[in-house]
């Protein structure tokens, strides 16, 4: 987070302030005191890229608690207040957030201007056990859980949510419309950075396995030519059933796959029986939806997360 | 068989085999109590003590077994209190340990944490919970078998159990806390669908052939321990969950004991 100093932020809340208040009553969106662009994100990865567009013109709020899986979570009463008095929400959308179609529908909120992040992202089909393949998004309302949801965990496509997000910003504010996009450029060069990284050091490796908690890998290993068995399928935390385990066992072996990849919000329980099995060693791969406090702490953010990730998959498929 | 060239089977089979003998034992004493739905109560009890645990830095396993006592004995203390109704004592237990839990957990920063000892699945089980299984079941099965008369008057009738010398309090006591230690490490294990059904299940169809105690639990056990090998195959090699498919063996073999009897015109 840029450390302005506070009489930087006080000339800021003030200039925001009195632009409030010229700009009259057609700007009703500023209502709440800080002046600030108010805005709800639906989970940790639509949060960052929130908060880097942002920055201190913005008041980014993460529905998502910090160490929980945004799988199973459901909008509290306080998050619908919330969604109420917002001036932007932001969700990833492609069936990850299951709730917030109906919840949208339910809001009274007229100014809030609702983004969904993955819109104009080629989405991927979420076929349960299978390496999904490409295919364009037909219409906007997709049918609940076709789509693989995970959108970001490629650095292109993260890109274009991060897009996204400075568009509906931009619209919500057009006066600062500048900044915004400066934010964006900065950013948009780092995933071109990381977007590069993960070619040069993935491309050359030998292996092009990876086994996984639950298959939130696809668009990534798409965009690297890499394949993803997934011991769950798109969602995690469901129980596992014992043909797929044996499934998982015998690949590992086959493919001599060196490491088990689990996820901090899961319970790595089953990563480490099929470890154990194979004699595979097991590590985190993180699908960055949602980050523990701890990491949040170390001011992980999600290139950092990223670059984590490029690291242990190296290892894993040297 | 290729089924039993995995390690997790093996271990699946063993730890179902064993708590299929031994929960049984338990099982027919709390089915005569009038007291089927003590696994359920005591599992989401568990929930709440792992909750706790973690929020205190205490083991979870440890706040979950401590939970469970607790829970195991509030509803023997309320029971008492309505001996008449005494499925009131569990539904009381089991909405404030489910409560409780909802409660405790929005102080839980972690969930992975928090579902890692909530939900234990038969085909994923660690050593160190295959040895605690071990090690309750045999104490189990050793203290049923030296309670075993005991257990067999106050599960019959606690006031002639009274009468006729048996030491109700202490026993109570004693089986209320094996049934919250078995619950509670049985359910992290295996998972608190699999104990709970196993409690009642083969007991309702073993006794639709025993003329007597002893054979209702040992026909139970039976009954148990064919649902566990049955289900286990039938969840491996038709790639089923395993939980799910283990009671619904259970079930299905009562419902065609049902039919059968009632096609041969035997009395139940």
């Amino acid at each position: 987070m840029n450390k302005t100093n506070r009489t930087m932020k006080a000339v800021l809340f003030t200039a925001a302030v009195s632009a409030a208040f010229l700009s009259g009553c057609g700007q009703k969106k500023e209502a709440d005191n800080s002046g600030k662009l108010s805005v709800m994100a639906s989970f940790y990865p639509m949060y960052d890229f929130a908060v880097k567009i942002g920055g201190d013109k913005v008041n980014v709020t993460n529905m998502v608690p910090a160490g929980t899986e945004p799988h199973d979570w459901e909008p509290a009463t306080k998050d619908i207040t919330s969604l109420e008095k917002a001036d932007v929400f932001v969700y990833s959308g492609a069936g990850m957030e299951h709730w917030a179609e109906d919840v949208l529908k339910t809001l009274k909120n007229k100014n809030l201007t609702v983004l969904e992040a993955s819109s104009g992202i080629t989405l991927m089909k979420g076929h349960e056990y299978e390496e999904g393949e490409s295919q364009e998004a037909a219409s906007e309302e997709h049918e609940h859980g076709e789509f693989d949801p995970h959108v970001w965990l490629s650095p292109v496509n993260a890109k274009k949510e991060m897009e996204n997000i400075k568009d509906a910003f931009v619209k919500a504010d057009p006066e600062n419309e500048s900044y915004y996009q400066a934010n964006y450029e900065t950013y948009a060069s780092k995933f071109d950075e990381l977007d590069k990284k993960y070619k040069d050091t993935l491309s050359p490796l030998p292996n092009k396995s990876v086994v996984v908690a639950h298959e939130a890998f696809g668009y990534l290993c798409d965009a690297y030519g890499l394949t993803q068995m997934g011991i769950e399928g798109l969602t995690p935390d469901s129980e596992p059933d014992p043909a797929r385990m044996a499934e998982v066992i015998d690949f590992v072996k086959e493919n001599k796959v060196k490491t088990i990849f689990f996820e901090d919000l899961v319970s790595p329980k089953v990563a480490e029986t099929i470890a154990k099995e194979t004699g595979a060693k097991t590590e985190v791969l993180n699908p960055m939806e949602g980050l523990t406090d701890e990491q949040l702490k170390n001011g992980d953010d999600y290139f950092s997360v990223m670059e984590k990730n490029l690291t242990v998959l190296k290892d894993a498929l040297e | 068989m290729e089924i039993f060239n995995y390690v997790f089977m093996q271990k699946a089979f063993v730890v179902g085999i064993l708590l299929a003998m031994v929960i049984p034992c338990i099982g027919v004493v709390i089915v005569l109590k009038r007291l089927s739905m003590i696994g359920d109560a005591l599992s989401h009890t568990s929930l709440a003590g792992v909750a706790f645990g973690l929020i205190m830095g205490i083991n979870p396993v440890v706040g979950a077994v401590a939970a469970c006592i607790l829970a195991a004995l509030g509803i023997e203390a309320i029971r008492r209190k309505l001996p008449r109704y005494s499925e009131m004592s569990i539904a009381i237990i089991m909405s404030a340990g489910i409560g409780l839990a909802g409660v405790l957990s929005g102080f839980v920063k972690n969930s992975a944490n928090f579902n890692s000892f909530l939900f234990g699945s038969i085909v994923a089980i660690s050593d160190m919970e295959m040895f605690l299984v071990i090690g309750v079941s045999l104490t189990v099965l050793l203290l049923f078998l030296l309670l075993y008369k005991e257990l067999f008057y106050i599960a019959l009738d606690e006031r002639s159990a009274r009468l006729a010398g048996v030491p109700v309090k202490i026993v109570n006591f004693i089986f209320t806390v094996l049934t919250a230690v078995t619950v509670s490490i049985a359910a992290r294990t295996v998972g608190a669908l699999i104990v709970s059904s196993m409690m009642v299940i083969p007991t309702a169809c073993s006794m639709q052939f025993s003329k007597n105690y002893r054979q209702t639990v040992l026909y139970a056990i039976g009954f148990d321990v064919i649902f566990m090998i049955i289900g286990l195959f039938a969840a491996y090699y038709l790639g089923l969950k395993p939980g799910g498919t283990i009671v619904l063996v259970g079930v299905v073999f009562l419902l065609f004991i049902f039919i059968g009897k009632k096609l041969l015109g035997v009395k139940g």
